[in-house]
């Protein structure tokens, strides 16, 4: 049975300088793809021993090799155009290639290796893959295909569904999915309507309904309050909010019987939260919230500090989430 | 300028020559000078041989000699490809927008690299203390400036809420802050380290250059549109008119690549700009490669329409070419597409010019330049680009006339 709190890592890991210059390099043809590699793999083993060190229930091997949040699921989809046309990611100064649909939408070819190198990680743990969620994934693409956004998300949550079970079947046992479109809307000319979200949140039920795996659908960049109590009603493992937009006190209080991911560790930023500070701020929203389990995590991706600071936050969530198990004990 | 309509200017840095980057870190050889020979005669610089001599020495001024050479090459290129303001001749003494400023502030440190996209990076600084100028940042830049410039000179500086919006900010939010949510203490630490930035480093750093002599200064905010939400668009404002308060000089701001609400929210805030004479805008990025004067081959040109809509009085700067690569086709008669570059043929240009004017309905108003800078671009083909602007600039001149 799971641990009631646990530390978990999301979504993609910061690379060192090493790797860094290393990929630079390959970038220039000065070194060959294999150099890259075996800094890659080295480093994801690194990442997975901190994991184990540190008490993780859960790993994941970082998704270092990954170039956007979205390039794994995309480049195994056909119906996409040929582009390379990027587009910044939410309110940060990273990017991501956009999808352009222009053909209907399928799983092309899938290699479980470019979503998880299942080889680095330990097998005596459960392992967790990060994917973005069919909401997002539909926001964040351009639509020249279908006469309707409504009929792209159902697609592409069908899409992911096939994604989730392939890896699912090389043994990932906990998805989590993004969904920052849910709560983050600057960038939209109008806000979404209710209609446009409840369909979001349908398409993320029809990607996890009936999977003999474990789900979180996390949400960040954007105040959560608004979704919160809808998301409740997904069959997923916890839902997550991201603490450095969503003021938890105003969160509703209700019955629950999901989990609670909570974005606690600000990845946006390099100063490393204090275990002693992670632990009080975390007691407070589990007693307001009486969530029946909280996961401890970063907010989103850690590849927004240097890997030094990145280690540092995991580091922290790992303390944190152990003085808290202690308190329970 | 002033002698006839839409003048042109640069907006930001040209790529470094080979010679330039390698002659920093070690002697130049005979092939680096065979480049550098080969553009002073393409761009007119007839005393090369003495300029390069003073370059091959290995005295304790080589660096600096070399850099204002660079300057010069930069200078003469906007010069021959027919521009109205040569800027400081496409950046040469900078190594690049954020840490040329940030090497020069006390109070902040760089901590590493951060993954942008595929195998690109950015290096990022933290405030781990009160932000202090440490030394003037651009002064002796414009001081070369001005004895190597024919032409109009314009400053382009990096401003306080990129400066900020790039960097982590430990100091000003361990200083506590006002808030009662982790997002409202977040914020007013931003604010308080924006300010400070403003206070300490960006207004000194100006006076100097106003004392120097400049008379045109242009604040580059490109992550201006990064956070298009009303709180961020009222921080920005309020730091603006901190910067400029008092001083007498033409400010503009230069903003480029915003998200699809971007310039509409920012259109909303600039007549709230004080002193801001210009608005440098990217639009050619956003545009159609068709010929034509309607809205529907201009559709890249729509956005002017919210901030003139919007009661935005000042000039404009349109960005009238592509300065990144391009991934598109185009009709003949629109430019030459080769590999990942476009030449946007005159015609286009002047298509562009026509519309804008068009739009924002007081020709005089209207400055062209590219969209940004063209640091991304080889010399050959940023010559190439820009003087098609400057002929495509004259037919609609002549257009207009």
């Amino acid at each position: 049975m799971s641990s009631p709190v646990q530390a978990q890592l999301s979504g993609l890991h910061a690379r060192s300088e090493s790797l860094i210059e290393l990929t630079r390099e390959y970038d220039r043809n000065r070194v060959p793809w294999e150099k890259v590699e075996d800094q890659l793999e080295s480093e994801t083993a690194d990442l997975v021993k901190l994991q184990e060190k540190l008490g993780c229930e859960y790993q994941t091997d970082g998704a270092l090799s990954w170039k956007d949040q979205l390039r794994p699921v995309v480049d195994s989809i056909s119906g996409l155009a040929e582009s390379t046309r990027y587009s910044r990611w939410f309110d940060t100064n990273t990017f991501y290639k956009k999808p352009i649909v222009n053909g209907t939408v399928a799983l092309a070819k899938f290699d479980s290796g470019t979503f998880v190198k299942s080889n680095l990680l330990s097998k005596d743990r459960k392992w967790k893959v990060t994917l973005p969620g069919p909401y997002t994934l539909t926001e964040l693409s351009e639509n020249k295909h279908y006469s309707t956004q409504s009929e792209l998300l159902r697609e592409f949550a069908s899409v992911l569904r096939e994604i989730v079970l392939k890896l699912n079947s090389v043994g990932v046992k906990l998805f989590q999915l993004s969904e920052p479109s849910l709560v983050y809307w600057p960038y939209r000319e109008t806000r979404p309507s209710t209609d446009d979200l409840e369909q979001g949140i349908d398409a993320l039920r029809s990607v996890v309904e009936g999977v003999r795996a474990e789900f979180v659908v996390n949400t960040f960049f954007g105040d959560a309050c608004p979704i919160f109590s809808s998301l409740q009603s997904l069959p997923v493992k916890a839902v997550g909010v991201d603490l450095y937009e969503t003021n938890w006190e105003t969160l509703p209080q209700e019955a629950r019987e999901v989990g609670l991911l909570l974005g606690i560790v600000d990845s946006e930023e390099s100063l490393v939260e204090q275990p002693k500070w992670l632990v009080d701020t975390a007691s407070k929203v589990q007693g307001k919230l009486s969530c029946p389990s909280v996961i401890l995590a970063p907010n989103t991706d850690l590849k927004f500090v240097p890997r030094g600071i990145a280690d540092s936050k995991l580091s922290s969530l790992g303390e944190a989430a152990r003085l808290l198990q202690e308190g329970l004990s | 300028m002033g002698d006839h309509l839409f003048p042109l200017h640069e907006v930001g840095s040209l790529a470094k020559p080979r010679w330039r980057t390698k002659g920093l870190r070690q002697p130049l050889t005979t092939s680096d000078l065979n480049e550098a020979e080969e553009w002073a005669s393409r761009l007119g610089i007839v005393n090369y041989h003495d300029l390069a001599k003073e370059v091959l020495k290995n005295g304790p001024d080589r660096q600096r000699k070399l850099l204002q050479l660079s300057t010069l090459y930069g200078l003469r290129l906007f010069e021959k490809a027919g521009l109205d303001n040569d800027g400081v001749g496409g950046e040469q003494q900078r190594v690049e927008m954020y840490e040329h400023v940030i090497k020069n502030v006390e109070g902040m440190r760089f901590l590493g690299h951060v993954n942008s996209f595929d195998y690109k990076y950015f290096r990022k600084a933290v405030a781990e203390g009160a932000v202090d100028r440490s030394q003037p940042i651009y002064v002796q830049e414009f001081r070369d400036v001005q004895k190597l410039a024919h032409r109009a000179v314009k400053v382009p500086i990096t401003g306080p809420y990129t400066l900020v919006d790039w960097s982590y900010n430990e100091y000003y939010q361990a200083k506590g802050t006002e808030g009662s949510s982790l997002k409202e203490r977040k914020m007013s630490a931003r604010r308080d380290f924006l300010l400070d930035l403003v206070e300490k480093v960006i207004r000194p750093e100006i006076r100097d250059l106003v004392e120097a002599g400049a008379s045109w200064i242009q604040i580059d905010e490109p992550a201006l549109t990064t956070h298009p939400e009303r709180a961020e668009l009222e921080m920005f404002v309020e730091a603006w008119n901190e910067t400029v308060k008092g001083f007498n000089c033409k400010f503009s701001d230069h903003t480029c690549y915003p998200n699809e609400v971007g310039y509409r929210l920012l259109a909303e805030y600039t007549p709230e700009l004080e002193k801001c004479s210009q608005l440098t805008l990217e639009f050619a990025n956003r545009d159609s490669p068709e010929l034509g004067i309607d809205g529907g081959a201009r559709e890249g040109y729509q956005a002017l329409r919210y901030f003139v809509d919007n009661g935005y009085d000042g000039e404009f700067g349109i960005g009238a070419i592509h300065v990144h690569d391009y991934t598109g086709v185009a009709p003949k008669q629109s430019g030459l597409v080769s590999g990942r570059d476009i030449i946007e043929s005159p015609e286009l240009v002047r298509d562009r010019v026509l519309y804008a004017s068009k739009i924002v309905g007081d020709p005089a108003k209207i400055w062209v330049n590219p969209d940004c800078g063209l640091r991304t671009r080889t010399w050959d083909v940023a010559l190439a680009k820009l003087t098609n602007l400057s002929k495509g600039t004259e037919l609609a001149r002549k257009e207009w006339a």
